[in-house]
């Protein structure tokens, strides 16, 4: 561990990267204690300029509190990008596992079925599934999860693929491991660090697309998140810029800082970087 | 010498009003202005939707337009004459006028028009034209309706927009909505059809065999559809287009232009349309069955506080179930439960002494509320909605779906609870605001009527009275009687009058003159350089 984390601090900007997701991550957990009014709340006078009228970053068309939904919708874009991912490299993992380690018309099949996924602009697609399910939080997080998969399953099989023939995995044959067994035991722990790195930058991706959909009008009307800030003070832009510019920054700073950590993952845990050192 | 001098200067006025007139009006030019968004088709005569409605009045005419006092115009009816019992309206239609094709238009036209194409397919015609049982032609143009039952009503359903006179050699025997008249329009308007390239532009040239005596004075008029708002801003910014009407121009670019010196921006043209924001329940099932509930939400909403903040001051509280836009014919009376600025403290003692305690949450009930899908302004409506609900103990999720989605759910599932609409009240509470309230109005699977299955056997009686009452006092009496009930009742919650925004270019000269605004015929516009 101590290892690790020295290989992870080498790279100064994936530190940097992890003080903000940390920061971030704090901001979430508090929300509901710095600010426990809902964020919806009308909390005063429509369009406040940021430090007018008691608003630390303003209020948007409805009087309600900026700073507020920041803080609040750190807890939703995270939640999402974490819950959606895990989600993701969860099928991923099968899917990839599975056509990697039996190949032939297993792999056939199953990597036909994710082409299919990979070939639909993913963007897109998410459109698509939320504009069907209805918006809520959770067509929303099955959306992205379906746009996402597929990448984690390409990884996967090609893991899998190289490390079937290994001697390792020979010798466990010869012992007369069953195949599930050899390949939750003996193959996935060996490839578990590229999976983490993706995983970290998909969460990011997950972000982006939350954004995307609510900023189009399909994030789930309940919720507050950044995204649907952006989209509620976009036409006011030229006598408002406050509305939307605060949660972009919260947006490009979160996202930056998880690409940061992603990359820092990279380094520590790819063995090929480490012999570079 | 005298008579000489006076003649002289007899001259000289007519020479110089002549001039005058000849300054005040130019001929010639090119006028360009948003049509949003672009219209399936142009058949005004199948759908009253609102991009048809800029274009095809342009091309089409109706009997009658009417004036910003509501007062009748001839347009291709010269005049009418109603019997002492209203029972028969004889039209006599203006001579020498001629459809596009160069074939003369006669009373025949006029009887195919409301008795096969409107009552048939028109959304709003079978209730306009309801007691008109046939039309007799005793010459080619005089047209005499007879009605059933008098319906003072109807004779507010005369213009191009609401009851379009079309040509019967083009429709005659073939299926009506499919018909190729739908995209290539042939009307006696001011302006002949010329061309349609999707997706960018309709265009419509002068009509050079015009029968009315001044105008048209534009030689083209095209219709440009931009989907993007800002670049629609844009567009009326530079000069590009002159007119946009309906919102084309969103109300906060709009209040932003206003203040230039070059583009003018009013709310006239709409009294005719009479837009209002509202409320529906479900009156049958879930939370909001009882009517002290809708009452105590109506008296909760702060209608001026939504008015200011999402539509930047444009609009009108409503204070009672009809638009104070009736005011003009009597018909509308101020009732109580609709407070201005709402009043969170009554709402919640209404609550109370209707027995809902609060948990130990504050709230009393949970619900649903749906919102109109048709954008942003809407979801913020909601968004505040659901905070003042929430102030009287009512808490609700907000449900956003998609058009067909949600006028399935409302109009052929009846599986809501509450939800924010809109509804045109139009020139008269018969053509627009009974198909609310009516139990004969409760019709599964029409889209916008009495999606609340609200039924009272003692308004229906009423609604049947205003329908058919000639006197205009008599029926104010009626209509006061209606809106006691429903300010009582509350089916739907009215909110406030709609103020739509027309943005144009204060080098466009009398686009205005009919109530019909936008939905009029450009036929008096011209342009001044």
């Amino acid at each position: 561990m101590i290892d690790f984390w020295k290989r992870f601090s080498r790279n100064r900007s994936a530190v940097f990267g992890l003080a903000i997701l940390v920061a971030v991550l704090f901001v979430a957990t508090i929300a509901s204690l710095i600010y426990p009014e809902d964020p919806f709340r009308l909390a005063g006078k429509p369009l406040s300029g940021p430090g007018l009228n008691g608003f630390l970053l303003g209020s948007d068309s409805l009087g309600r509190d900026v700073a507020s939904g920041i803080a609040h919708g750190a807890k939703t874009s995270l939640l999402i990008g974490l819950i959606a991912t895990l989600a993701a490299v969860f099928i991923g993992i099968i899917f990839g596992a599975f056509s990697g380690y039996y190949g032939g018309r297993i792999d056939d099949l199953l990597m036909r079925i994710t082409e299919i996924f990979q070939t639909i602009p993913s963007f897109v697609f998410a459109i698509l599934l939320v504009a069907i399910m209805k918006p809520s939080i959770e067509s929303i997080v099955i959306a992205i999860t379906v746009v996402s998969w597929p990448g984690v399953a390409r990884l996967v099989r090609a893991e899998f693929l190289s490390l079937k023939n290994r001697e390792f995995v020979q010798a466990c044959h010869t012992l007369g491991m069953s195949d599930l067994r050899i390949m939750l035991r003996e193959i996935l722990p060996n490839c578990l660090s590229p999976i983490i790195v993706i995983g970290s930058l998909m969460v990011a991706t997950a972000i982006l697309i939350e954004s995307g959909l609510a900023f189009l009008g399909l994030g789930d009307p309940n919720i507050m998140s950044w995204g649907f800030q952006i989209g509620a003070g976009r036409t006011m832009l030229r006598s408002a810029w406050w509305v939307c510019t605060f949660p972009g920054i919260a947006i490009l700073i979160t996202v930056l800082a998880i690409n940061l950590v992603g990359e820092g993952l990279n380094d520590a845990l790819n063995p090929r970087l480490r012999e570079r050192q | 010498m005298k008579i000489i001098n006076l003649l002289g200067t007899a001259v000289l006025v007519t020479l110089l009003s002549l001039f005058g007139v000849a300054h005040a009006q130019k001929s010639g030019g090119t006028m360009v202005f948003l049509v949003q968004p672009e219209p399936p088709t142009m058949a005004g005569y199948v759908s009253t939707s609102g991009p048809i409605g800029l274009l095809a009045p342009k091309i089409y005419e109706g009997l009658f337009d009417y004036d910003t006092a509501g007062k009748m115009i001839p347009v291709l009816a010269e005049s009418y004459e109603m019997s002492a019992d209203g029972k028969t309206v004889t039209f006599k239609l203006r001579k020498g006028v001629s459809w596009h094709d160069g074939k003369p238009f006669t009373s025949a036209d006029v009887q195919f028009s409301i008795m096969n194409v409107l009552k048939e397919v028109h959304p709003r015609g079978p209730n306009s034209f309801k007691e008109v049982s046939s039309i007799d032609t005793p010459d080619s143009h005089t047209a005499v309706f007879n009605l059933d039952n008098p319906a003072p009503y109807m004779m507010r359903a005369f213009s191009a927009y609401e009851s379009p006179m079309v040509p019967k050699h083009h429709l005659e025997g073939q299926d009506l909505k499919g018909a190729k008249l739908g995209n290539n329009p042939v009307g006696t308007g001011p302006y002949k059809f010329v061309e349609w390239k999707k997706g960018q532009y309709i265009r419509l040239d002068k009509n050079e065999d015009y029968w009315g005596s001044d105008g048209p004075y534009l030689d083209k008029i095209v219709g440009r559809f931009v989907p993007d708002a800002s670049t629609r801003t844009a567009a009326m910014e530079n000069g590009e287009v002159l007119y946009a009407a309906y919102n084309a121009i969103p109300n906060i670019d709009a209040v932003r232009l206003k203040e230039r010196d070059d583009i003018g921006v009013t709310t006239d043209g709409y009294s005719m349309i009479n837009p209002m924001a509202l409320i529906e329940f479900n009156t049958k099932e879930g939370p909001f069955v009882d009517a002290a509930v809708r009452r105590a939400i109506s008296t909760a909403i702060d209608r001026q506080f939504m008015i200011d903040t999402i539509f930047f001051g444009y609009g009108k509280p409503a204070t009672s179930a009809l638009s104070s836009n009736f005011s003009a014919t009597g018909l509308h009376a101020e009732m109580p439960n609709y407070p201005a600025n709402g009043d969170i403290a009554a709402a919640n003692k209404i609550l109370d002494d209707a027995g809902y305690a609060k948990d130990g949450n504050g709230v009393r009930m949970k619900g649903t509320f749906d919102l109109i899908p048709y954008g942003e302004d809407w979801r913020r409506g909601g968004e505040y909605l659901k905070q003042v609900l929430g102030d009287i103990g009512i808490q609700v999720d907000l449900r956003y779906e998609d058009v067909p989605t949600w006028l399935k759910r409302i109009y052929h599932n009846y599986d809501f609870e509450m939800n924010l609409n809109y509804f045109y009240q139009l020139s008269d509470p018969v053509l627009g605001v009974h198909r609310h309230y009516g139990t004969n109005m409760i019709r599964k699977g029409t889209h916008f009527v009495n999606s609340s299955r609200y039924s009272n056997p003692e308004l229906d009686k009423l609604l049947r009275a205003g329908m058919t009452q000639p006197d205009a006092t008599k029926r104010a009496a009626i209509y006061k009687d209606i809106q006691t009930i429903l300010a009582e009742d509350m089916p739907v919650v009215n909110l406030f009058e709609l103020e739509f925004l027309t943005v144009f270019n204060t080098k466009l000269k009398d686009a205005y003159g009919s109530a019909m605004g936008a939905y009029a015929s450009f036929g008096n516009a011209w342009l001044d350089d």
